[in-house]
């Protein structure tokens, strides 16, 4: 895929974006720009609630900016598109498939390629995500991380220009996590399209990122964006260099200023970060 | 019989003991053994329900009946909520889906609904007869009624509450209005779409009842009236449980096709 190397470009433009309830308004974005350049992998992390699901809602289409611009490759985002595709923090497989019927529910709503030609990369995909036993299984019957994976596969199919990752793996536990963070890695350095992840844990941050955002609290913008000039393709080992923990320990500090701007704002820390950070 | 016969013979019954002779069994007959000691006790020592008649009068009408009549019955009711049912989804269904789907068609027939739905059918009896100059019409009418809000309500309701991401992923997959319908409101919603299914037959089997007492066109509802009115009361509790029995079945074949059409609900 040599051409999507160079499409994919997403580039926030003085971006605002309120929540409005019906007495309140509570501003999310505030005057937030970067750039995410096109066929690297760029990971969004801030403190909880600092609005990285709006950003990933923007950029799919689900939701469109007050005041500012959302545009990819140029042209300002107005409606979901299958060439962006979003892989969420609770599955959303469509229950009533079959593994291997939701990894083909793409191809055949779009028609991009024949049936047969979708059919061979379906199983091609769920065997690279170790789902080839389970093509036959529907979401009920697999685990939390096979859902994942499943999910996964079912965006990958579609050769999406841009995929976007709302903190795709929380909620799984540390070895599962870990396994996902290495089949996912896999999957992107093989499909050089753009990636966009969202996370609020610095190891998961660091291991997968090319280009590290790192985002204020709310109302919030980006606040520094980190090259993370890690090895690629990246192995578990990559956790254990002077580099990794020299990026973390930047990070960190960085993170931890928003941490206690958050605690003193709202008077609970973010959980998360405070944890990390005492480590 | 050899060594190995015995063992096999052996072990059918240790299986036989564990499926079939365990408590959990022992106590649902139980269950049933006490209600029917509870109703004969009460018809026993109490003057005030004296007339009624004892489970083992209503167990003799049960050889008295005449098969040919009592099926005729039976098939003439079944018939009836039937065809009410089958109306009711055909116009409930459509109608459920436009008001959940769009929302032009939820300002345009959602109060009506709303204000028609609260009155209990059977109060639309005497009103049928304005609409229908034939009584299988009436009939059929009212058991249709019965069966209408509650497919459209929970259809409704169903299509309305399917989870928000289900949609915005197939959108995402560039699935268009009617692939959307079809192949994601549809069948998120189908659950509570066989629900209301389920609670429309039961109104359904309850209106037939109505209406047929009324009627006298025959009809399990009628026959139970017809054997009152001769006092023969054994016969009227049988007709009660056949009743009750054709409702479960109605019941239980919605719940087949269910599960046909829903096998990922099920399978773990």
């Amino acid at each position: 895929m040599a051409d999507s190397n160079n499409r994919g470009e997403v580039v926030f433009e003085d971006v605002t974006r309120a929540v409005k309830t019906r007495k309140t308004e509570e501003i999310i974005l505030h005057h937030c720009s970067f750039v995410v350049e096109s066929g690297k992998l760029t990971v969004l992390i801030g403190p909880s609630g600092c609005g990285k699901t709006t950003i990933i809602n923007l950029v799919a289409g689900y939701e469109t900016p007050d005041r500012g611009k959302v545009l990819i490759d140029g042209i300002p985002v107005t409606r979901p598109d299958w060439e962006r595709l979003v892989v969420f923090q609770e599955t959303a497989l469509f229950p009533w498939l079959t593994c291997y019927d939701n990894v083909m529910f793409g191809p055949l709503a779009t028609k991009v390629m024949t049936r047969q030609e979708a059919h061979e990369q379906a199983i091609k995909l769920l065997e690279k995500v170790g789902l080839g036993d389970f093509m036959e299984k529907y979401p009920i019957q697999l685990s939390g991380g096979m859902q994942r994976r499943a999910e996964l596969a079912r965006a990958l199919i579609n050769r999406p220009t841009i995929m976007l990752m709302d903190e795709p793996f929380r909620g799984l536990d540390a070895m599962t996590r870990e396994l996902m963070q290495e089949y996912y890695l896999r999957l992107v350095e093989e499909s050089h399209g753009t990636h966009l992840f969202v996370t609020s844990e610095i190891e998961e941050a660091i291991f997968l990122a090319d280009k590290l955002i790192i985002m204020t609290n709310k109302p919030s913008r980006a606040k520094r964006v980190l090259d993370i000039d890690l090895p690629r393709p990246r192995k578990a080992e990559v956790l254990r260099s002077k580099r990794y923990l020299e990026l973390k320990a930047n990070t960190l500090e960085i993170l931890h200023e928003e941490a206690v701007k958050a605690s003193r704002a709202s008077g609970k820390a973010d959980i998360n970060i405070e944890a990390s950070i005492r480590k | 019989m050899s060594t190995s016969e015995l063992n096999k013979s052996f072990h059918f019954w240790k299986q036989v003991r564990r499926k079939v002779v365990n408590w959990t069994t022992l106590r649902r007959i139980m269950s049933i053994v006490l209600f029917l000691m509870a109703w004969s006790i009460l018809v026993q020592f109490t003057g005030h329900f004296q007339q009624i008649p004892k489970p083992l009068a209503v167990f003799h009408a049960l050889f008295q009946l005449e098969p040919g009549v009592i099926f005729t019955e039976i098939l003439r009711s079944f018939l009836r909520v039937l065809g009410g049912f089958l109306i009711g989804l055909l116009i409930g269904f459509p109608l459920g889906v436009a008001i959940g789907y769009s929302r032009i068609a939820n300002y345009l027939f959602f109060p009506a609904v709303e204000m028609v739905r609260p009155i209990p059918p059977i109060a639309w009896i005497p009103l049928t007869v304005l609409f229908f100059i034939e009584i299988e019409s009436q009939i059929v009418f009212l058991t249709f009624y019965g069966a209408f809000f509650p497919i459209v309500y929970n259809t409704m309701g169903g299509i309305s509450e399917v989870d928000i991401r289900l949609p915005r992923a197939a959108m995402s997959f560039g699935i268009n209005r009617m692939g959307m319908l079809w192949k994601i409101i549809l069948p998120a919603a189908m659950p509570q779409i066989f629900t209301g299914m389920k609670v429309a037959i039961g109104i359904t089997w309850l209106m037939v009842v109505a209406a047929e007492m009324i009627a006298s066109k025959g009809g399990l509802g009628y026959w139970v009236w017809h054997h009152h009115t001769l006092m023969e009361y054994p016969m009227v509790i049988l007709g009660m449980g056949i009743i009750g029995l054709c409702g479960a079945l109605c019941s239980l074949g919605i719940d087949a096709v269910g599960n046909h059409f829903m096998k990922w609900r099920n399978i773990f």
